[in-house]
């Protein structure tokens, strides 16, 4: 019978080796797509009935990215261009990439000079989401990315299927939402690490078969007794909250991750996909919907307001700021999210997120002095 | 940025610099004092269509250039350790970002008065991200701390195409009307369309001057010092639609064509060498730049910076207008692109070298360079070398290191100026 263990165990082993899943995708003959964060338009990879695989690069020490990318490069996008260059991703058959920022504008470069085997295919999100002409645009725009998903696939992706794909990514939001709440119950098993994995293998695996994986998670925890976490609780923000080792401390010092705004994690998951107009309409909608997150133009970011309702929500006494190492997007929104912490009476924990460095040292003194604090 | 190279003059001013130095002052003193009648005055993005409010005599200061103006008085150090420092911003972000965000905040304090030229706080930004992304969280930060409203022309990134489809072009047209509208409604002033009509045409009498003036520096020996040109670049910024802009692009250009008829120059040196300058001015190393280039004879003939604010459409057509400010920043083009413009210069420019400046600030840049110089260098043959500088943090730039990598570069010019000449 399979139980809670053997569930974590498979994410875990997909979450911490992608490669893995890759493989896999690739010996059953399907098509996989790499699809660089954050608010990609999987549903359009998914509705071609290739696999999109998620590219968060990985802690590695760069020994060949710094060929293009220079050492001001964020580290998430040096260590996927390093990945890029030594062969890690071969197989995949594209890679989509928003220009979100001018580290991937800069990095599209990077990358056609430095992948050559596995074709780029970019796009852009409009910024100016409050007039009409910004979803019109980003229709249009995911309608250039389709015609170039089919040439790959090979035939027409019909707008039946996309509707099929947006069902099945929605669902597979719901489930995580739900298993964000369900977690916070049962907080001796969900660790950091453990809530960490269920989110991020999702990135690297068909969403209906995650989404039924997740739900045979919740349905077991919620046969568990609810356990009252004697510990700290803290709410985490930022790109991401890696590595695993990072999440350790958090237990290791009996602090619990309650909530998240994680670019990995929740981001990609509050805001669905609605009803609007065609299916190309309805995922331009979605992106006009986000709020709260540093690669969308927001005046009077609401981004303070949501950590801030997080922690008051789920009991947590700190909030921790994953700060990935040269992301300007997130380095801009720092103060702010500090000052909203302080304003609120909560306080905070500025972690550096470095995929370059496996040295935890400086974190593992900042948290274990955090949960003295809290 | 006018007053750079003025520092430790060695000579008069030409007239044209004097001009210059003029019609900035009168820039910043109308702001200021349209904000003592109570008016509205806007912080605006170096490539933002200025011509809307240039119609409706809405004044507009442009922080990018007078972060460079601070910088290059050696007076931004101070406001970038108070962004780090009080403010909490991280020091990975734009150094114009960093010096602009504290100014924003001391200026609240009617008795500040160390930075020099100072600006009036700010009812409105105007936003266009051409430039770059990290210009919108700047905005948005000011936006944020001063409480005030964006007005935003989100102008896109040409990721692998020269040329925007026509949807994207659309969506920046309209967004560009709709600015119009807004602007009508938070100013209570009328747009005359008619009189935008003539700030769009002398835009681009003035972009054509100042194109026509950069061509002539392409006579060996040339004319002109490279680095005087970003003296007259705060024109095409703050002025890109004023008829004192024309005057001065006239005036420059009588000095320039009176150099080319004497035989004269205003490179203080014998030009051994001639480069391509990539990247923004160190402003606040200019002078070393500068005394650096000329002990070694090498004159930064042309770069991309200068040219950068050239907006080039047809008058009248709005779809005109939003295409060139899809296009117009180098940052706004693939690598690929924009180091085939570079080569292309390069030849013209008859350049022994490129001179790359790895601006710790902007990414962007630093990006062309190192995924971009290979194209350079097969494509002219000549040799690039980098440095490690920044546009406003003077912690970044070694004196040491720019003079080696000059020494190097000339060492490399010149063996193959000797084979060249056998």
């Amino acid at each position: 019978m399979v139980n809670l263990d053997s569930l974590f165990n498979e994410l875990d082993t997909i979450a911490v080796n992608p490669r893995i899943a890759l493989d896999k995708y690739l010996v059953s003959g399907k098509k996989v797509i790499g699809c660089f964060p954050i608010y990609t338009p999987e549903e359009l990879v998914h509705a071609a009935g290739m696999i999109p695989m998620g590219l968060w690069g990985g802690q590695t020490t760069p020994s060949v990215a710094g060929q293009y990318a220079p050492i001001f490069t964020c580290s998430l996008l040096r260590s996927c261009l390093e990945f890029g260059m030594l062969g890690k991703y071969q197989g995949i058959s594209a890679a989509l990439m928003p220009m979100l920022c001018d580290t991937y504008r800069g990095v599209s470069g990077a990358w056609r000079v430095g992948v050559k085997d596995i074709p780029l295919i970019a796009f852009i999100h409009p910024q100016n989401r409050k007039l009409a002409a910004s979803r019109e645009f980003l229709a249009a725009e995911y309608g250039a990315v389709k015609t170039k998903l089919e040439a790959i696939a090979g035939h027409v992706i019909s707008d039946a299927a996309i509707k099929n794909s947006i069902g099945v990514y929605n669902a597979h939001q719901a489930a995580i939402r739900e298993f964000c709440e369900v977690a916070n119950d049962h907080l001796d098993v969900v660790t950091p690490k453990i809530r960490h994995t269920v989110m991020k293998s999702s990135h690297f695996m068909e969403k209906g078969a995650h989404t039924a994986i997740v739900s045979q998670i919740i349905d077991k925890l919620k046969q568990l007794p609810i356990h009252q976490w004697k510990g700290k609780k803290v709410i985490l923000t930022g790109i991401t909250g890696e590595p695993d080792d990072l999440l350790d401390l958090f237990a290791e010092n009996k602090i619990a991750v309650v909530g998240d705004d994680l670019a990995q994690e929740s981001r990609q998951f509050r805001t669905d996909i609605p009803k609007c107009g065609g299916p190309l309409e309805s995922l331009a909608q979605q992106w006009l919907d986000r709020t709260a997150c540093s690669t969308v133009h927001e005046v009077n970011s609401s981004r303070g307001k949501l950590i801030v309702d997080l922690a008051r929500k789920y009991g947590a006494q700190g909030i921790a700021i994953c700060l990935m190492k040269f992301c300007d997007v997130e380095e801009y929104e720092y103060p702010m999210l500090v000052k909203a912490a302080e304003d609120a009476g909560i306080p905070s924990l500025s972690l550096e997120i470095d995929q370059s460095t496996m040295n935890n040292e400086q974190s593992r003194t900042k948290i274990q002095s955090f949960a003295e604090m809290i | 940025m006018t007053e750079t190279v003025a520092q430790k003059p060695k000579r008069p001013l030409p007239k044209s610099r004097v001009m210059v130095a003029a019609q900035t002052a009168k820039v910043y003193q109308d702001a200021w004092d349209a904000k003592a009648r109570g008016e509205k005055i806007g912080w605006s993005t170096a490539i933002f269509p200025q011509e809307i409010c240039e119609t409706m005599g809405i004044p507009v200061l442009y922080p990018e250039n007078n972060a460079a103006a601070i910088s290059a008085k050696h007076l931004g150090d101070d406001l970038i350790a108070y962004a780090e420092g009080q403010m909490r911003y991280p020091m990975n972000i734009c150094s114009y970002a960093r010096l602009n965000l504290a100014l924003a905040e001391k200026i609240q304090d009617p008795a500040y008065n160390t930075a020099d030229p100072l600006l009036p706080s700010p009812d409105f930004v105007l936003l266009a991200n051409n430039s770059c992304t990290q210009l919108m969280k700047w905005y948005e930060q000011l936006s944020h701390n001063l409480n005030i409203p964006i007005f935003f022309v989100d102008c896109l990134f040409n990721y692998d195409e020269e040329k925007p489809a026509a949807y994207k072009v659309t969506y920046i047209r309209k967004q560009i009307e709709s600015y119009i509208a807004e602007m009508e409604k938070f100013s209570g002033k009328k747009f005359d369309w008619d009189k935008f009509l003539e700030v769009q045409k002398r835009s681009q009498i003035n972009s054509k001057l100042f194109d026509d003036i950069i061509q002539l520096n392409t006579r060996v020996p040339a004319p002109v010092n490279g680095f005087d040109f970003f003296n007259y670049m705060s024109c095409l910024v703050l002025c890109r639609g004023k008829e004192s802009t024309t005057e001065i692009f006239k005036q420059l250009k009588l000095e320039i064509e009176e150099h080319i008829a004497n035989g004269t120059t205003s490179f203080p040196a014998k030009e051994e060498y001639r480069v391509h300058w990539e990247g923004i001015a160190c402003w606040p190393n200019l002078g070393h730049n500068l005394k650096t280039l000329k002990n070694y004879g090498v004159n930064a003939v042309i770069n991309g910076y200068v040219t950068a604010w050239n907006i080039v459409y047809e008058p009248g057509n709005l779809d005109s207008m939003a295409y060139a400010y899809a296009t117009s920043s180098t940052n706004s083009l693939t690598t690929e692109t924009i180091m085939n413009m570079r080569s292309d210069t390069i030849k013209k420019f008859d350049c022994d070298g490129m001179l790359c400046h790895v601006n710790r600030s902007c990414k962007m840049m630093t990006f062309h360079i190192f995924v971009g110089r290979n194209i350079v260098e097969e494509k002219t043959g000549v040799p690039c070398s980098n440095f490690d500088g920044d546009q406003s943090d003077s912690r970044v730039y070694s004196e040491a290191q720019f003079e080696t990598r000059v020494q190097g570069l000339v060492e490399i010019m010149k063996e193959n100026k000797e084979a060249k000449n056998g």
